[in-house]
């Protein structure tokens, strides 16, 4: 039985399957251990939800047999990874992070997994959620089925919300990758907060049948990873068309990194400078300033531009409440919404089923002028740079509403992009207060192949993307 | 849906009662009872669609979502 080095836990995929590939261990020795680990170590962070290992290892089996015969499925074979959730796994129960929902069983799988299991990859876990998905509006980090998500950073730390378990689990190097979903931020932020590269994909990329819904016009599926690479590679297998899925775009991705870039001094990168200069959290200033540093080191053009100033944020709130409101109807009518850890979001579900439809139009409307907006930006640039977050991870035992250390940046790229559709990457670029901060690229509709290519060009410049929690084994 | 006191305080423009009555709160004040939770609720909605009303809005502008066929 081959021993698997702890560094392996934290290794990229394209080296776990070379290694796989050249036989250093087998599928199913690498299977089990990442279940003990996961097992082990997971609940320290409140990330596991349920472990899978008997399917697992079964399809491990099935990995070990093909590889002995030499038949590749590309560079997913055979790598271990977890799932919010929010998934549908057949047979299992799928919890949606709540109480009312914790018995809930699909008779099959959402098409994310189906093609993940089509190019080998092994599903070990589900990951820990705020409890759906944190529509309602939560207020505290211990809105969730199984506890408040812990930073493996720091446990005083949230690990972010709502993909609170892929954000944990990735950190901690307790699945090589995992499956989030967003609806305004839940892609990105844990990413953030947990020191990882995160891909929020264009709206209608990656099909989401087999995800529980929230808002069917704001919801995307998407890679937390390592590295842009890593997002790249699970992006190039999720995603596609879907026809179970009515907001597929009926596109799909081929991750080509020698074709994608023209020369770097074409390109254009907006931003705004109070960003990256006194905008975000005290403590997080010096790690936004040199990161920006590293992308003009880079040979990219620079240009300053402004967000539109448009109600971001009460748009998506808006939007969520008309859509969740329909969507949760019969669950918040039948006194199932009591049962839940928030109160806050039991209050705000319950509000949903007040809103007038011209309310929610009107907010459908504004959004158009949010996509014009952004539409504009993209006329003078390729991409937008910003903090994903303007500083590290909230307290855990403060409730989330609690008023931060004062900035000047006003935020809105992720409710903006969210609203727009539009692909993003978050990037770690280092520290505050001892925990990651991390920027984001935010490109046109279906540009993920871009952002990918500057992430890997800012990711061969710096290692935070490697830095590794305080995890003991 | 992804949330904080960093979002609350830095994305919707003017602030909100949310972030109003998290700083005015008594620092041991009893958890409120659910109809007060409610009521907080929907005066946040009531609030957001005061943001919103703000914006100027052509007639012309339809809503951004497509329906395919």
């Amino acid at each position: 039985m081959a021993e698997i080095a702890p560094d392996i836990f934290f290794a990229s995929i394209s080296e776990l399957n070379a290694k796989l590939r050249a036989k250093e261990f087998s599928c199913r020795e690498l299977t089990k251990a990442f279940c003990d680990r996961i097992e082990r170590i997971g609940p320290r962070y409140n990330a596991l939800v349920l472990s899978l290992r008997k399917q697992a290892m079964s399809k491990a089996k099935d990995v070990d047999r093909e590889l002995k015969r030499d038949r590749t499925r590309g560079p997913l074979q055979g790598i271990p990874y977890g799932v919010k959730d929010l998934l549908a796994v057949k047979k299992q129960p799928t919890t949606w992070g709540a109480k009312p929902y914790a018995t809930q069983v699909f008779d099959y799988d959402a098409h994310i997994i189906e093609r993940l299991n089509k190019v080998g990859a092994i599903l070990i876990a589900k990951l820990s959620m705020v409890e759906l998905a944190g529509g309602g509006d939560y207020r505290t980090a211990a809105a969730s089925l199984t506890g408040p998500g812990l930073n493996p950073w720091d446990r005083t730390r949230w690990s972010g919300g709502s993909s609170s378990g892929p954000g944990a689990a990735v950190a901690a190097g307790l699945v090589s990758f995992a499956i989030g979903s967003e609806t305004s931020g839940s892609i990105l932020t844990p990413s953030a907060f947990c020191g990882l590269t995160g891909l929020r994909p264009t709206y209608g990329l990656v099909s989401r049948h087999g995800a529980m819904a929230l808002s069917w016009t704001l919801d995307k599926l998407g890679p937390m990873c390592r590295s842009a690479e890593d997002c790249a590679l699970v992006l190039h297998e999720i995603a596609g068309v879907d026809s179970d899925d009515p907001g597929s775009a009926g596109r799909s991705f081929n991750y080509t990194p020698q074709y994608t870039l023209r020369r770097l001094s074409e390109i254009t990168i907006g931003y705004m400078p109070v960003d990256f200069q006194d905008g975000a959290e005290p403590s997080a200033q010096a790690a936004f300033r040199a990161a920006f540093d590293v992308i003009k080191s880079l040979g990219v053009k620079l240009k300053e531009i402004q967000l539109p100033e448009l109600p971001y944020g009460a748009l998506v709130g808006t939007i969520i409440a008309g859509e969740a409101g329909s969507i949760f109807e019969e669950f918040i009518r039948s006194g199932k919404v009591d049962q839940l850890a928030d109160p806050h979001q039991i209050a705000g579900l319950k509000a949903m089923l007040d809103l007038p439809s011209t309310e929610y139009l009107r907010a459908m409307r504004v959004r158009s002028l949010v996509k014009a907006a952004f539409h504009d930006l993209f006329l003078n640039c390729d991409m937008i740079l910003a903090p994903t977050r303007l500083g590290p991870a909230n307290k855990v035992a403060e409730p989330l509403d609690t008023p931060g250390p004062p900035t000047k940046s006003r935020g809105g790229m992720i409710p903006g992009g969210n609203l727009a559709g539009l692909p993003a990457i978050s990037l770690p670029c280092g520290f505050a207060d001892g925990l990651p901060v991390a920027i984001s690229l935010l490109g046109r509709p279906f540009y993920e192949n871009q952002l990918i290519a500057i992430g890997n060009l800012f990711q061969k410049q710096t290692d935070w993307h490697r830095r590794r929690p305080p995890v003991e084994a | 849906m992804d949330i904080s006191r960093r979002q609350l305080a830095g994305v919707i423009l003017a602030g909100t009662v949310v972030g109003q009555s998290a700083a005015q709160a008594p620092a041991q004040a009893p958890p409120p009872s659910a109809d007060a939770q409610l009521e907080g609720a929907r005066s946040e909605r009531r609030i957001a669609a005061q943001i919103i009303a703000r914006v100027p809005l052509p007639m012309t502008v339809e809503p951004a979502f497509q329906f395919k066929a």
